[in-house]
């Protein structure tokens, strides 16, 4: 089941407590890391727990997780094709 | 001959927190990093004219962390368990980290956990002894409302912050703004930020 971009983005702000920042202003394809959005190794942890609170994906090998974390759309993507059925 | 002076003063609660902006990044921080942080940017210091690994930083937490180990330990039965960005704020160095990133200061850094009464003459010291020629000093309180019952103490959420700077006297080194020479008897840094802070706003 697709999720809305602009629903993820909502989330990934509210979880990491990223100030005057509004999901419009997050490119769907921009990194998440480094360049982009600039998160960290600490936003990383907080986006996982974000996919086990919000969406039931638990991510036991990050090495699985790091593609999906390319940016908003990738992950968006990730959260699809890996949420369990209601 | 070289004195040190206290270059400025500020002193901040909670209730600053809402109309900060020090970047995208502040609202991750705990609250005493953020408070902490807030009083020395409150400080309007321009640390671009200082040699940054010669600025340190000595900050006092008077409950360490205990507040934010509170909040980490109490989101242990979450799903997905306790936010990690609070377990990175789970040891009182915490803010000086986090002043010393947002400023880019690479010098000396000391933290105590306890009163304010040592800060200023560790931070003095660090001067006289040529290991850095300016130093912030920052003292924390802050206490939630649940460890305040724990601990029994009162409830708190402030920080206080000073410059310490050393100046030559004989060359004369400009400064702006007022200075105050540290004094011998200066041991309680939150008296001292408080009146130079309402001599300022009364100025």
């Amino acid at each position: 089941m697709q999720i809305s971009t602009h629903e993820l983005k909502s989330k990934i702000i509210e979880a990491l407590k990223l100030q005057d920042i509004t999901p419009e202003q997050i490119d769907d394809d921009a990194p998440l890391f480094g360049t982009g959005l600039g998160l960290d190794s600490i936003d990383a942890l907080e986006l996982v727990v974000l996919l086990e609170k919000d969406y039931g994906i638990v991510i036991k090998d990050i090495e699985e997780g790091r593609p999906a974390f390319r940016s908003v759309k990738t992950l968006a993507e990730f959260i699809a094709a890996k949420r369990p059925a209601a | 001959m070289n004195k040190i002076f206290i270059a400025a003063a500020a002193v901040v609660s909670s209730a600053d927190l809402p109309a900060a902006r020090l970047g995208p990044r502040f609202g991750r921080l705990d609250l005493q990093s953020r408070l902490a942080l807030l009083a020395v940017a409150s400080l309007k210091i321009n640390f671009g004219g200082f040699a940054r690994d010669r600025t340190g930083i000595c900050l006092a937490a008077s409950a360490g962390s205990l507040t934010t180990d509170f909040n980490f330990w109490q989101g242990r039965d979450s799903v997905g368990g306790p936010s990690p960005t609070l377990f990175a704020y789970t040891l009182p160095s915490s803010a000086a980290g986090e002043i010393a990133i947002h400023f880019g200061l690479t010098g000396p850094n000391l933290c105590f956990v306890g009163d304010d009464k040592n800060l200023l003459s560790e931070a003095a010291d660090l001067i006289r002894r040529d290991e850095a020629d300016g130093c912030l000093c920052v003292f924390c309180e802050v206490v939630s409302a649940e460890v305040a019952k724990i601990i029994s103490s009162p409830p708190a959420a402030t920080a206080c912050a000073l410059f310490l700077q050393r100046m030559n006297l004989e060359t004369g080194v400009a400064i702006s703004g007022s200075l105050h020479e540290l004094q011998e008897f200066d041991r309680d840094m939150k008296s001292r930020c408080a009146l130079i802070s309402r001599t300022k706003s009364a100025g």
